[in-house]
């Protein structure tokens, strides 16, 4: 691919993004349908944040390109503000359980398949998924269906054809609430999947 | 001063003493416990150095220690210049402790005699320590004069490890049977919990996410360097030493169903125990080893399940209520407690193996992971009774409920399995100021 191509492409996917976050919590077609999938929005240079990060040294391939409008919000560099980002548009979405259950619901199963159509799009990404626990139950089980719980996403995800290799799960159990109330409302916040993008 | 009203605050402040340290003592025996305690005088010791340097590190651990062990009880001292029979007969005590602590340089040396009503020297015993010693002192002392009585020792050099978020993340850390000397093991600033000794007491397994991941590692109760247990598996929880190998049982993950493994301490010779589909947490060995206690859904809740060692032989334990776990064993093996929710909040519960008879030990709020004493007297247990979690110690009957932790929150409370070798050492007095003709007697005795 020539770097005009890619410079190209580059602009078609950051324009999309401008469009994106008018629809909020919906599948947010990322990249226009004309544009072939596998140009996609580039590899952004991530701050290591985490152990798996690699900063992206090749910069040449994604110079500024010089409209004014398509600086303003492309995905952010920062793997935490990305996650914001992604979180916020729907790029990637959690999904709720029922209490000691790790069914997953109609509703997660929507909030999964969104998240899988963009992760399908955005190779250079990965996922870990955490799975969380209301406080209600003991620590110790807690920490065993959070761990079964962040696993029904990942198969979900690899039925919809999400590459295995990129998920990786971790339990929380009841250790890290979203929420730190002590009503149904906090717990209901507290049982989830949560998503979170990280890099290759 | 005049020696009447020194002695009367003395009483005063033997009185309060154990009190100082946040404890409720009972102040009266019950009648079953009078039948087999011992009244002890413990009068101020006999020493030139400032009280305050004596007291909150020796003296209060001492008397807090004797007054809880089940096999004294401390008597007052009554005004008057008395010392010897004469004090122990005006005190209605059978015994007198009579201690004199001298510095020479740097090391305190403390002499412990235990005299009875007659006047016979029923110990004398000398120990050596610098400052920080003497807690240690106090404990082991302690732990002698019970083991005088008694025959055998008291558990007042055993810890509690536990986790908490004091310093930031939860990190592993240890105190001492009273909640004295509480500190900070590992230092990873990552989410670090459920710490379990090892059968000597000398370590503690635990898991740390400090990798991103879940991963079992061991550490010495000194602190240092951590040793990773690779297991190739999921989660690394619930981790628990054998007390007969150098096995780890564990919660162990695949593709989404946790089972329970062992492996030994050096990532070796994995083998999985449990089978089922359902979620199974939360193993625990039986004091000799030949059975593993656990937490299986396989029923549709949690509840509290037993298996032979190799997996075989699994019969369930607890029926009642729909969340049961953490179960843990009496050191002799005959009963089992565990957390069981009763009325939508958790409880201790203890269940007699033989007799499946149960009985709660109720308390405010949500009481969770207990953990017995090494002597099966006592359990410790977490409670968010304050509204916030902090570990809790009282005797198996619910009585003498202590606090022990307030800073941050703590829990994971795990209660070493046998008295930690003190490394105190200490020497026969072998000139008794009052009467040595137990000192044969005393020798037989003092094993160290």
């Amino acid at each position: 691919m020539n770097k005009t191509f890619k410079a190209f492409a580059v602009t078609i996917a950051l324009l999309a993004l401008i469009v994106a976050p008018a629809c909020h919590k919906k599948v947010a077609p990322v990249v226009t349908p004309t544009v072939d999938t596998s140009m996609t929005v580039p590899p952004v240079p991530l701050t290591v944040t985490t152990a798996t990060a690699q900063p992206v040294t090749d910069t040449a391939d994604f110079v500024s390109p010089k409209t004014d409008t398509v600086a303003v919000d492309t995905l952010p560099g920062d793997i935490e503000e990305l996650n914001r980002v992604a979180q916020s548009r729907g790029y990637v979405q959690d999904a709720f359980f029922e209490f000691n259950d790790s069914t997953l619901s109609a509703a997660a199963q929507t909030a999964l398949t969104s998240s899988a159509t963009w992760l399908k799009k955005n190779g250079q990404y990965n996922l870990l998924i955490e799975g969380h626990c209301d406080e209600r139950g003991t620590e110790q089980y807690n920490l065993a269906l959070g761990d079964r719980r962040a696993n029904q996403a990942k198969e979900y995800l690899v039925t919809l054809g999400v590459d295995a290799g990129r998920i990786r799960t971790v339990s929380y159990g009841e250790e890290r609430p979203f929420d730190p109330g002590h009503d149904e409302s906090a717990w209901a916040k507290n049982r989830r999947d949560h998503l979170v993008l990280v890099g290759k | 001063m005049k020696p009447t009203t020194f002695l009367l605050s003395l009483t005063l402040l033997l009185a309060a003493l154990p009190l100082a340290a946040q404890t409720q003592i009972h102040p009266e025996l019950n009648q079953n416990q009078a039948l087999t305690i011992a009244r002890i005088a413990v009068p101020r010791p006999e020493t030139t150095l400032p009280l305050e340097t004596i007291n909150t590190p020796f003296f209060a651990p001492l008397t807090r220690d004797l007054a809880y062990s089940g096999v004294f009880a401390i008597a007052p001292i009554p005004p008057g210049i008395l010392s010897g029979v004469e004090l122990i007969k005006a005190a209605g005590a059978q015994f007198l402790l009579a201690l004199k602590i001298d510095q020479q340089g740097e090391e305190y040396i403390v002499d412990a005699r235990l005299i009875d009503s007659t006047g016979a020297l029923q110990s004398g015993r000398r120990y050596r320590g610098g400052a920080g010693a003497l807690p240690r002192i106090a404990h082991t002392l302690a732990n002698d004069l019970v083991k005088v009585v008694n025959g055998k020792p008291g558990i007042f050099m055993s810890m509690i490890g536990f986790a908490s978020n004091r310093s930031g993340n939860f990190e592993i850390w240890l105190m001492d049977w009273d909640g004295a000397n509480q500190r900070q093991i590992t230092h990873h600033n990552a989410l670090s919990i459920l710490p379990s000794w090892s059968a000597d007491s000398q370590r503690m397994v635990y898991t740390s996410f400090f990798r991103g991941t879940s991963d079992m590692y061991i550490i010495s109760r000194r602190g240092g360097a951590r040793v990773h247990v690779p297991t190739g598996l999921n989660l690394n929880t619930s981790a628990t030493f054998s007390p007969i190998s150098n096995d780890i049982a564990f919660v162990g993950s695949v593709a989404g169903n946790p089972d329970i493994y062992v492996v030994k301490d050096d990532g070796t010779n994995l083998r999985r125990l449990t089978h089922d589909s359902s979620i199974e947490s939360t193993p625990e060995w039986s004091p000799n080893g030949t059975q593993i206690s656990f937490t299986s859904g396989r029923s549709g809740s949690p509840q509290i399940y037993t298996m032979d060692a190799d997996g075989s032989n699994v019969q369930r334990i607890s029926f009642e209520g729909e969340w049961n776990d953490d179960a843990t064993w009496s050191p002799d093996g005959s009963q089992l407690a565990y957390t069981s929710r009763v009325n939508g909040r958790f409880q201790i519960r203890i269940a007699d193996l033989a007799t499946h008879q149960s009985r709660i030990l109720a308390g405010e709020g949500s009481n969770e992971q207990p953990t017995w004493s090494p002597d099966g007297k006592w359990i410790a247990f977490q409670s968010n009774r304050s509204g916030r979690w902090q570990i809790y110690r009282m005797r198996v009957d619910g009585n003498d409920l202590l606090q022990l932790t307030f800073d941050g929150e703590n829990k994971d409370p795990d209660w070493s399995k046998k008295e930690a070798a003190s490394g105190q050492q200490s020497e026969l007095i072998r000139q008794p100021t009052t009467d040595n003709r137990q000192l044969t007697t005393d020798n037989q005795r003092t094993d160290h």
